[in-house]
């Protein structure tokens, strides 16, 4: 038996050492064929053609056939000195990230792809390049922006909503940014020379009023992609400057009395009202808007899977893995359209001043709206926390609370706010739904 | 251009609203049955039991810092 199994061994080893003989008379034919194309150079032109393929060289003397990523012709400006300017602003994205920490998360893989997109001759962000093959896995197709909002899901608690459900009223009130700053945009797009803007691209521009990002980056690839560098990056700052744009808004249209009103504690919401919640939602969802289902349903996925309670595992990954590693793709995909022959028109001006106008009546008119909900009998509401209808969560709801604490200190608003500002999240989500459906 | 945009504008935004706050103004109705319903059909069981633990807590909290306090004296 042994004997037998030696033998078989010997065999095999003969076999493949057959193979092996023949493979290398293969390789010997295509070597031979490769040395034919390469042609030997003198060393002076071998140093000149690498001169040629050098960043410096690019930057100064534009290549005339060079194509943009949508295939069309550039400007040599856009080759040059764009480009230049491009990555000088991603250096200062960078230290506004880091330094000033305003949604680093975002804006770090934002400006590192806006980085790599402007860099000449190597072509990242085009067709084949590696951010424009992660532009076209789930940018141009809106699939990251859906898979954010099961992250963002995962992470929501509609607690303080259910304790208080007449706070939603807030959020909507603060979808008026969008559809306000819409009629602005087609107004001056119409009446003057300012800017000249689709009723799309209005439309995909005024949405940053949500103060969504996903839900911005939604509409813009589905509305009005040649804009959507400038909306992402608009939407993301401005999210981040929440601190900065809201607290002025939100004490110039109340009064001393108004900041310091006190609201009722929360009532208790048990577990059953939780888990129904995402339910319902997508039910009059399904009912109501179809249309609004693709981001509507992805959050209540999220979330029906966290208040479950009996996939913990699954909700983790929600909420650390998954959503990171979409939040790096989305980054970089959204990164790659801040190359110069995009973003450096005078278009992006005009998107960043109409987003700032959007956010701000959005805060405006959540403000508003509480105001207008304390005329009628019932308990009180604290204006402050209709600025946090636009959702920006939870920063928009930290911001209620911090304003809120200097008035008064043991003024806790921070849980009353979330209401206002999770039912944003639902009400942009309803906005978009409308825009889209309007456009079908 | 043949229409006129800023009225186009203004349909936009009154059918955007619209839908928004019918959205939520049902939202809000449907809640609140919700819970009625919730309440009224599935009590919360554990409602009793929660302050219970509390207290349990609390006592060993206390008895946990009365005793690093009186160790902190004698120290």
């Amino acid at each position: 038996m042994k004997f037998f199994v030696i033998k078989l061994l010997a065999l095999l080893l003969f076999t493949f050492g057959a193979l092996h003989a023949s493979a290398p008379a293969q390789a010997e034919g295509a070597s031979t064929l490769k040395e034919e194309t390469y042609k030997s150079r003198p060393f002076s032109e071998m140093i000149t053609g690498f001169l040629q393929s050098t960043g410096i060289n690019a930057l100064m003397n534009p290549n005339p056939n060079e194509l943009n990523s949508h295939g069309h012709a550039m400007s040599d400006f856009h080759k040059t000195w764009g480009r230049v300017v491009m990555i000088l602003i991603t250096f200062l994205l960078f230290w506004l990230a880091i330094r000033k920490g305003f949604e680093p998360l975002l804006l770090l893989p934002i400006a590192f792809g806006g980085l790599l997109a402007n860099i000449p001759v190597a072509g990242i962000a085009g067709d084949d390049g590696f951010l424009g093959i992660i532009y076209h896995m789930g940018l141009s197709n809106q699939l990251f922006p859906v898979l954010i909002f099961m992250g963002v899901g995962a992470m929501t608690d509609f607690g303080p909503l259910l304790s208080n459900p007449k706070t939603a009223l807030l959020g909507g009130a603060a979808q008026f940014g969008i559809f306000g700053t819409l009629v602005g945009a087609v107004a001056l797009s119409q009446y003057t020379e300012l800017f000249n803007f689709t009723i799309q691209q209005a439309s995909a521009i005024s949405i940053i009023g949500g103060a969504d990002g996903p839900t911005s980056i939604f509409i813009a690839t589905a509305l009005a992609p040649e804009l959507l560098g400038a909306i992402a990056v608009a939407s993301y700052s401005y999210m981040a400057m929440v601190p900065i744009i809201q607290p002025p808004i939100m004490r110039a249209l109340t009064t001393d009395a108004e900041r310091r009103i006190k609201m009722t504690t929360l009532r208790h919401v048990s577990r059953l009202e939780k888990l129904v919640f995402p339910i319902l939602v997508l039910v009059l969802a399904i009912l109501v808007l179809p249309e609004s289902t693709p981001l509507i349903g992805a959050f209540m996925f999220g979330n029906f899977l966290k208040e479950s309670g009996v996939v913990e595992r699954l909700n983790d990954t929600l909420q650390n893995a998954m959503i990171n590693i979409v939040t790096i793709f989305l980054g970089l995909a959204v990164g790659s359209k801040l190359a110069a022959d995009q973003f450096l028109v005078p278009d992006t001006l005009a998107i960043l001043a109409l987003g700032i106008i959007a956010f701000s009546m959005g805060t405006a008119a959540g403000v508003i709206m509480a105001k207008i909900m304390n005329l009628f009998p019932g308990h009180k509401i604290n204006p402050l926390i209709g600025s946090a209808g636009v959702s920006a969560v939870p920063m928009a709801a930290r911001v209620s609370n911090k304003v809120g604490m200097e008035y008064d200190r043991n003024n806790m608003l921070l849980m009353h706010a979330m209401g206002p500002n999770v039912a944003g999240v639902i009400g942009s989500a309803v906005a978009a739904g409308v825009l889209i459906s309007l456009f079908q | 251009m043949d229409t006129n945009l800023v009225m186009e504008g203004f349909k936009f935004m009154a059918l955007g609203m619209g839908t928004v706050f019918l959205f939520l103004i049902i939202l809000i109705v449907m809640m609140n049955v919700m819970s009625a319903v919730l309440h009224k059909f599935f009590p919360e069981p554990q409602a009793s039991l929660e302050p219970s633990v509390d207290t349990k807590n609390n006592k060993k909290i206390i008895a946990a810092i009365s005793a690093a306090i009186s160790h902190h004296r004698q120290g």
